[in-house]
């Protein structure tokens, strides 16, 4: 941490905030809201004459409340910039009447009341987005009595009180009697691999940080009865499973079966009732304190920062890697990576290896100071343009430019244009080519698609970030959904012309779905608008011509949606039984006589 | 703990069981125990085990369920369905189990008497005169001491 600190070519931002994200791989603007130190970074030494003399003393958050701090302090040793901070709403110090003992305590003058938060803009060609996570408050379980009892804390809590940097040096009491407790129990899956509190998913480090602790206070107190109250234990990496055979060796004793409740006797000390699994009997186990291993769950804003950058989330709340398997440090959107429990639970080392990955795959990127970009742009045909300006006023990118008084025809900036095609879909003198996803490519796909038995079959369009990578992820997850489904891949669901879906209803596609990302969440920023407002114009027109609209379907499916797309998926087979014969018969004769 | 004798179970229980909205998601059950251990009837006998009883279902051990007089200890407090992890109903699964029960024709004699006895006269603890009179010295209203109506809600 300190040789980041130290780096000549990292610039280091700490209380700091990601207010925006404008641009693309290799011109990223970020803007930074960089809140008030009131203390200058450069010139504290870290000294603490100020907190010393400073009146206000509050909870320390890095030591969860088992210490105090001042309004002027430093969160931790090793903080970095090695400065102290104020905290602002708790400081007495803004009328130097009132207070302001830090300030003349401070010889060098780094104390400056007037700070004020500062707004940056920086240029960057990539991002790693490292935002962590946060653990589980286990208030809400009852059967555990975290917020009753006192000697109940999570193993949150427990590490401070045995990291010799802790607030006890390391010395682990009761936090009613200040004691050393003679027995400890440990109990797992807190606010993990629950489906109604905290996480339905495993938060992967928690057995072993419990090994760990139990191998910690075998070796500083080997007379301690220690239980650890569990699942499963999984102790899955190198060496894990030494540590776990190490543990037991040394007489932790490991029941299976979670408490059901908690009581506290006279002495404080706590009664855990336990169903052990392994003898079938409701056991009673006394023990002086016992320990939550709480869960990870995603930082509180996880959720803003994905809007802000236009990231996907999994179902759980972390941030969705472009491909699980193949591509698991990249984000969707180019240029942008993950590292740490940004992307999901897991322990340091995993953290270092994914970070040392993404490094390295941003450097790929940008060592060569430039980038090949996909060919997938659009391109006008001057001759066929009427300067309609209806490409210019859809395009999500501002990418084209029309003179429509003057009657000059379109003209596409490529390095602006992002390819969703929404434009080449919404020209009604078919004026511009989407060059890869051109109308004749993708009418040729669906007419090879449709050329045997149409009547059997799902024509279905998915755009290839969400939908299409929906459609993957139901693959990788072996989902079950109707064979007879034809994906045509376009870049966006913007690219879905009008043209394709009568010309399917022609071919005697019983059922079209047209698919693209949830509304927000587009990649083109908000091209999935016009392939909403398309559908509903295609449906009108469908009622007028005496062919049902529910023949058409409109979906958006997100690329972690594996389990819905297989499920939309069955719809559609359940729709298209629906579809006789001699109804597609009826539309092939309303679309050609029309 | 017993051998279960898979030979004599029903293996169609289960998927009987599965169709059910109140057992749907009995297979999810990790068997953490957490239900046995926060129960309080099993505080105080264990021949009530929630999760035994799940696990029972799954092996199809239909009989020695829908015939056992313990489906019917449980206090419906939803204690462990409340706690459980997995989502599990479990105290709406028991309620299942004991109208099941009931439709096989297994109820306890007690509790066929405590239907007889709402059927006949609209209340498990009848009212007499006596009780009455002791309302009316409290200042409370007197109430019928039969209720009749309640036999329309019977079907016959």
């Amino acid at each position: 941490m300190t040789d980041v600190g130290r780096h000549p070519g990292i610039t280091l931002y700490t209380m700091s905030e990601v207010v925006d994200v404008k641009g693309y791989v290799g011109n990223f603007d970020v803007r930074i809201l960089k809140k008030a130190r009131y203390v200058d970074e450069k010139e504290c030494t870290a000294c603490g004459d100020c907190a010393t003399v400073c009146p206000v003393i509050r909870p320390d958050e890095f030591n969860l409340g088992l210490s105090s701090r001042r309004a002027i302090y430093s969160p931790f040793p090793q903080a970095v910039p090695s400065a102290y901070v104020i905290n602002v709403n708790e400081c007495l110090g803004h009328n130097p009447v009132v207070c302001a003992k830090c300030k003349d305590a401070c010889d060098k003058g780094c104390i400056d009341f007037h700070m004020s938060d500062q707004e940056i803009v920086e240029n960057v060609g990539t991002i790693v987005v490292a935002t962590g996570f946060e653990v589980y408050d286990p208030t809400e379980m009852d059967e555990y009595a975290y917020s009753r009892f006192e000697n109940v804390l999570t193993s949150v809590e427990f590490e401070r009180l045995i990291n010799a940097g802790g607030p006890t040096k390391g010395e682990l009491v009761r936090p009613t009697d200040r004691k050393p407790p003679r027995s400890i129990g440990f109990v797992q899956c807190v606010g993990s691999r629950s489906a109604r509190k905290g996480g339905s998913y495993c938060s992967n480090t928690c057995c072993m940080n419990t090994v760990k602790s139990t191998l910690m206070l075998k070796e500083h107190y080997p007379d301690m009865e220690i239980k650890v109250f569990y699942i499963d234990m999984r102790a899955f990496g190198k060496g894990f499973e030494d540590l776990y055979t190490r543990s037991r060796r040394l007489g932790v004793r490991y029941v299976r079966g979670l408490p059901g409740t908690v009581e506290e006797d006279g002495r404080r000390g706590l009664r855990i009732a336990v169903e052990n699994t392994t003898t079938g009997k409701l056991e009673m186990h006394d023990v002086d304190m016992m320990v939550l291993a709480v869960g990870m769950k995603p930082a509180s804003k996880t959720r803003k920062l994905q809007e802000i950058m236009g990231l996907q989330l999994t179902p759980d709340g972390f941030f969705l890697e472009a491909h699980p398997k193949l591509q698991p440090v990249d984000a969707a959107t180019r240029g942008v990576f993950y590292a740490g429990c940004a992307e999901g639970p897991k322990d340091i080392k995993e953290s270092v290896t994914q970070a040392s990955a993404a490094a390295a795959r941003v450097i790929r990127l940008m060592h060569k100071g430039e980038i090949t970009t996909e060919p997938i742009t659009s391109m006008v045909i001057e001759e066929k343009c009427k300067a309609c300006g209806k490409c210019a006023e859809v395009c999500p990118y501002n990418a084209i430019t029309v003179d429509v008084k003057r009657k000059i025809p379109a003209a596409v900036n490529t390095a602006a244009c992002a390819g969703c095609g929404t434009c080449a879909a919404e020209c009604r003198f078919d004026a511009i080519i989407m060059n890869h996803f051109t109308d004749a490519q993708i009418l040729e796909q669906s007419h090879a698609m449709l050329e045997t038995e149409p009547h059997n079959k799902i024509l279905v369009f998915a755009c290839n970030w969400c939908s299409y990578a929906g459609a993957d992820y139901a693959g990788v997850s072996r989902l079950q959904y109707p064979p007879n489904v034809r994906l045509i891949r376009t870049m966006c669901s913007g690219r879905v012309d009008e043209k394709f879906i009568w010309d399917g209803f022609k071919m005697r596609a019983p059922v079209i779905l047209v698919s693209g990302c949830h509304i927000g969440d587009c990649h083109y920023i908000d091209a999935n608008h016009w392939t909403e407002k398309r559908i509903r114009k295609v449906h009108k027109n469908m009622e007028k011509l005496g062919i049902r609209p529910e023949r058409l379907q409109l979906e958006w499916i997100s690329a972690a949606e594996g389990v819905r797309f297989a499920e939309v998926m069955k719809r559609m087979e359940s729709l298209r039984q629906g579809v006789t014969l001699e109804e597609i018969d009826e539309t092939v004769r309303i679309l050609t006589s029309t | 703990m017993g051998t279960v004798d898979l030979d004599r179970c029903d293996p169609d229980f289960a998927k009987e069981l599965a169709r059910q909205p109140e057992a749907e998601k009995i297979k999810g059950c990790f068997t953490c125990r957490t239900c046995v251990a926060g129960c309080p009837m099993s505080a105080v006998d264990d021949a009530f085990n929630p999760a035994r009883i799940i696990r029972m279902a799954l092996y199809g051990m239909k009989k020695e369920i829908l015939e056992s007089p313990f489906i019917w200890l449980c206090s419906s407090c939803y204690t462990c369905q409340e706690r459980c992890p997995q989502g599990v109903r479990i105290t709406d699964f028991m309620t299942l189990l004991k109208n099941m029960a009931v439709r096989e024709g297994h109820e306890p004699s007690g509790i066929k008497a405590q239907m007889d006895l709402t059927k006949g006269q609209g209340r498990i603890y009848p009212l007499d005169d006596f009780d009455n009179k002791k309302r009316k010295k409290a200042g409370l209203p007197v109430l019928p001491t039969s209720c009749t109506m309640i036999q329309e809600l019977f079907p016959d």
